[in-house]
């Protein structure tokens, strides 16, 4: 039976890490697409290329999640299969339900929300280390898009200053289109570092607390590889469905702009990787968007806007927490409750699956999150630029 | 406990990197401009989504950017040495990008000691 549960737990994680995948190309590719540095199947291959060596190039990250959160070893708690299965359905199921409603959300918050839920249910709030949480997750959430907005607006203002021209020649800024190929590859490189391991992560979790692997270890090998290959199969997949219908949100990005969010974006979370912190790089991409944004002449934020994807990203954790509780309380119950978790859970994510497809889908429904929120900041069409000296 | 000191060096070290990926991919284009070489790029395919450059607009601005090169008031000599610090510039960033990515992966240390 337990053989069969680390199965079902591990196909679970894959499912997560393919969904995140697909889910995420929009946020490194968007931008190159619709300002035409590369063509749209170009970019998604290069994504998935990259996401997939991205995964292989640190652990930090799956190792704050094996081996950080959830207290372990001498003194600690052995975290069974059952609630892991439990944080993964919580992560899935309240996933799809933002994707209904529209919701900006983080796949990776709502897998920390569900692991800590169940944990709590399972065994009581003293099992999670929430200094760990707090430093590694909850702080790095807050800061993260803050830090990344503020490097986009200094390099966005940097890239207009020195390519400025007050004699109203030619300014070269076309080139950045170039310059997007690389750093839009930056961020699809970035994404699988810190991304892929989130998934890695609940494996190794899984694996060690079934007795296959000791206390404190990092992810084996295979358990690389197939979230890596996990990861950029689903950016292959799911840039299929961002090419048909990228919507018009990004067209108010200019290059130079794109290229100084996509920089910070990556530079972001790839020091945050290095570090171990897991953070969500949909809002980081975010934060990055509006900083470039704020960084342009003209440019006013919709704080409305820009408040409501704040509450969205603060619900996350919670609300996965809940759902994961949830799922870990039926879990309690042994086979009876792990099968009572599956049907309910399937004709959850079946039936939101099934509810969507009713809705056409068009531009205003298919525009990633990075791209709308490029609409909290309001930009003036071509402000002419104040002389300083006249020649 | 909560490490502030990490926080800061992700912020230090992501806005250093930026700024100096971005200012010296900027200055390349800079200069690449005054060398009279202005780079014009069509979009590589126009999906429903690009409105940014339509093939007119392209056309227009390289015949705007031929004749700013052609009136240009730089020396062969100036010119030559605007395209080559262009292009340092353009090389320097990238090598700055590989240097980052070569810090971050532990992996790739092993391989060059």
């Amino acid at each position: 039976m337990e053989i069969l549960l680390v199965v079902l737990v591990i196909v679970l994680a894959l499912f997560f890490d393919f969904t995140n995948g697909f889910h995420d190309t929009a946020n490194a590719m968007a931008t190159p697409i619709a300002t035409g540095a590369l063509k749209p199947k170009v970019a998604v291959t290069i994504a998935a290329i990259l996401n997939l060596v991205g995964a292989f190039l640190s652990t930090e990250v799956a190792r704050t999640i094996s081996g950080g959160i959830i207290k372990e070893g001498d003194g600690g708690i052995l975290i069974t299969p059952e609630l892991i299965f439990a944080g993964l359905l919580g992560a899935i199921v309240w996933n799809m339900i933002t994707w209904l409603l529209g919701l900006p959300s983080s796949s990776s918050h709502a897998l920390f929300g569900g692991l800590i839920g169940a944990t709590i249910v399972g065994f009581g709030v003293y099992a999670i280390d929430f200094s760990v949480v707090l430093s590694k997750v909850v702080l790095p959430a807050v800061l993260a898009p803050l830090t990344a907005g503020l490097i986009a607006y200094t390099a966005t203002k940097l890239a207009y200053a020195i390519t400025r021209r007050y004699d109203g020649k030619p300014d070269g800024r076309d080139g950045f289109r170039y310059g997007q190929i690389f750093s839009s590859s930056l961020v699809a490189l970035a994404h699988g570092t810190n991304d892929a391991q989130k998934t890695m992560g609940v494996i190794t979790l899984l694996l060690i607390s079934v007795g296959l692997q000791p206390v404190g270890s990092g992810p084996e090998f295979w358990v690389v590889t197939v979230c890596a290959v996990a990861i950029a199969l689903g950016t292959y997949v799911g840039g299929w469905r961002i090419i048909k219908t990228l919507g018009t949100g990004l067209t108010d990005i200019k290059p130079a702009q794109g290229f100084a969010a996509e920089t910070s974006t990556a530079a972001t979370i790839l020091a945050s990787t290095h570090l171990g912190f897991a953070l969500s790089t949909t809002q980081v991409a975010s934060g990055s968007v509006i900083g470039s944004g704020m960084g342009r002449r003209g440019s006013k934020v919709r704080w409305g806007t820009a408040g409501r994807i704040g509450v969205g990203w603060l619900l996350t954790l919670p609300s996965a927490g809940i759902v994961g509780a949830l799922a870990a309380f039926v879990a309690t119950f042994g086979v009876v409750g792990i099968i009572i978790d599956t049907i309910v859970a399937a004709v959850v994510v079946g039936g939101i699956f099934l509810w969507s497809r009713r809705s056409e889908v068009d531009a205003s429904n298919v525009v990633s999150e990075v791209a709308s929120s490029g609409r909290a900041v309001k930009i003036k069409k071509n402000p002419k630029p104040k002389k300083k000296v006249a020649p | 406990m909560i490490d502030w000191l990490a926080f800061l060096l992700v912020l230090v070290s992501a806005l250093i990197a930026t700024v100096v990926v971005v200012s010296l991919y900027s200055l390349g284009l800079r200069l690449l401009t005054v060398s009279g070489r202005t780079p014009i790029v069509t979009p590589a395919e126009f999906t429903d989504a690009i409105t940014v450059v339509t093939p007119a607009e392209a056309k227009a601005a390289a015949k705007k950017a031929a004749k700013a090169a052609k009136k240009s008031p730089l020396t062969d000599g100036q010119k030559r040495a605007a395209l080559i610090g262009a292009r340092a510039c353009f090389v320097v960033s990238a090598i700055a990008v590989i240097v980052g990515i070569y810090l971050i992966v532990p992996v790739l240390h092993g391989f060059l000691n």
